[in-house]
C-alpha cells in the first residue's frame, strides 16, 4: 500500500520542482544576491509543500508559488519598516520621477536602442537591484516572465492599477539610472551615428 | 478609428506590449505608428529594453538546489 505523505511528494516534486528556475529568478530579483536567493527558494518550496493541499490543480502553479515567495520575502525579512519609503513613492506624481531620461541624451531613440542593447547584462542588473523591491519585482514579472497584469497583482497582493503605475515607474527609474551609468562611463553612441 | 495624439500613444507603450488591451485599442495604436514615426522608435525602443531586461535576468540555479530542496521536503514530510 502506497505511502499517502509520500504519493504527496511525488505529486509535489513533479509539478513544483520544474519551475525551480523561475523560482530562483524571481528570489534572486527579491533577495538581489544568490545565497539569500537560495534560501528564498528553499523557503518558498517548504512552505507551498505545507500548503500544497489548499492548491487548486489546473489553476496557474508559478503564479501561485510566486505568491508564496512573496509573502515568504515579507516575513525573512521583516520587511515592515522599509514598507513605508516604498509607498511614498507611489504617491508621488509622475512629472516628480523623472521623464525616464534617454541612455544618451543628444542621440535619436535608435540610437538610444543601440546604446541599451550594448550595455553589459552587470550593469543592467545592478540598475534593477536600486529600483524599490515591490516596482522591481512587477518590472521582472511583466518583462522576464511575462505575467499578464491580473497574475501580478495577485502575485504581489496590490490593485491592478498599481502594478500599472510600478511597472510605468519602474521602468522610468530604471531608464534613468541607465542613462546616468551611460553618461558616467561614456556608452556614448555619437561615434555609431554616422554608420 | 479613434484619434489619438502622440503623448497618448507613448503612455500606452507597456498596455500595448503586454497585450493588455481592447482589440479596437490595439487597432487604433497599431494605426497611428504607422503613421508616426517618432511613436514607433519610442515603441521600438521599449522593444529593445524588453529584451536587454530579459537578456540580463538569466541566471540558473546551481543544480545541487535540487537535491537540497527535495531534502527540506523530506524534513517537512517527516515533520508535519
Amino acid at each position: 500500500m502506497p505511502d499517502l505523505k509520500s504519493e504527496k511528494l511525488q505529486t509535489f516534486e513533479e509539478q513544483a520542482l520544474p519551475l525551480m528556475p523561475q523560482l530562483y529568478g524571481a528570489a534572486l530579483r527579491w533577495t538581489r544576491n544568490p545565497s539569500d536567493a537560495e534560501d528564498l527558494v528553499q523557503e518558498t518550496y517548504a512552505k507551498a509543500f505545507g500548503a500544497w493541499a489548499k492548491f487548486e490543480q489546473g489553476t496557474n502553479l508559478k503564479a501561485w508559488l510566486f505568491r508564496i515567495m512573496t509573502n515568504t520575502h515579507i516575513n525573512l525579512y521583516n520587511k515592515k519598516a522599509k514598507d513605508k519609503a516604498k509607498t511614498a513613492l507611489d504617491d508621488l506624481e509622475d512629472w516628480q520621477i523623472g521623464a525616464g531620461e534617454s541612455v544618451t541624451s543628444r542621440s535619436s531613440r535608435s540610437a538610444e536602442a543601440e546604446a541599451l542593447d550594448n550595455l553589459p547584462s552587470g550593469v543592467i542588473k545592478n540598475a534593477l537591484d536600486e529600483i524599490p523591491d515591490e516596482f522591481r519585482m512587477v518590472v521582472y514579472y511583466a518583462v522576464v516572465e511575462g505575467l499578464p497584469y491580473a497574475e501580478i497583482a495577485e502575485v504581489m497582493d496590490t490593485p491592478v492599477g498599481t502594478v500599472m503605475s510600478r511597472l510605468h515607474r519602474g521602468k522610468k527609474l530604471l531608464r534613468t539610472l541607465l542613462h546616468d551609468y551611460a553618461s558616467q562611463e561614456g556608452y556614448d553612441v555619437s561615434e555609431k551615428e554616422g554608420k | 478609428m479613434k484619434q489619438v495624439d502622440c503623448e497618448e500613444v507613448k503612455h500606452s507603450v507597456h498596455e500595448f506590449l503586454h497585450s493588455e488591451m481592447h482589440e479596437t485599442e490595439i487597432q487604433t495604436i497599431t494605426g497611428h505608428i504607422a503613421n508616426c514615426d517618432s511613436c514607433e522608435e519610442h515603441y521600438d525602443l521599449e522593444v529593445v529594453f524588453n529584451q536587454v531586461i530579459q537578456r540580463s535576468c538569466d541566471e540558473a540555479p546551481v543544480p545541487e538546489l535540487a537535491e537540497r530542496v527535495m531534502q527540506r521536503l523530506r524534513e517537512v514530510q517527516d515533520h508535519g
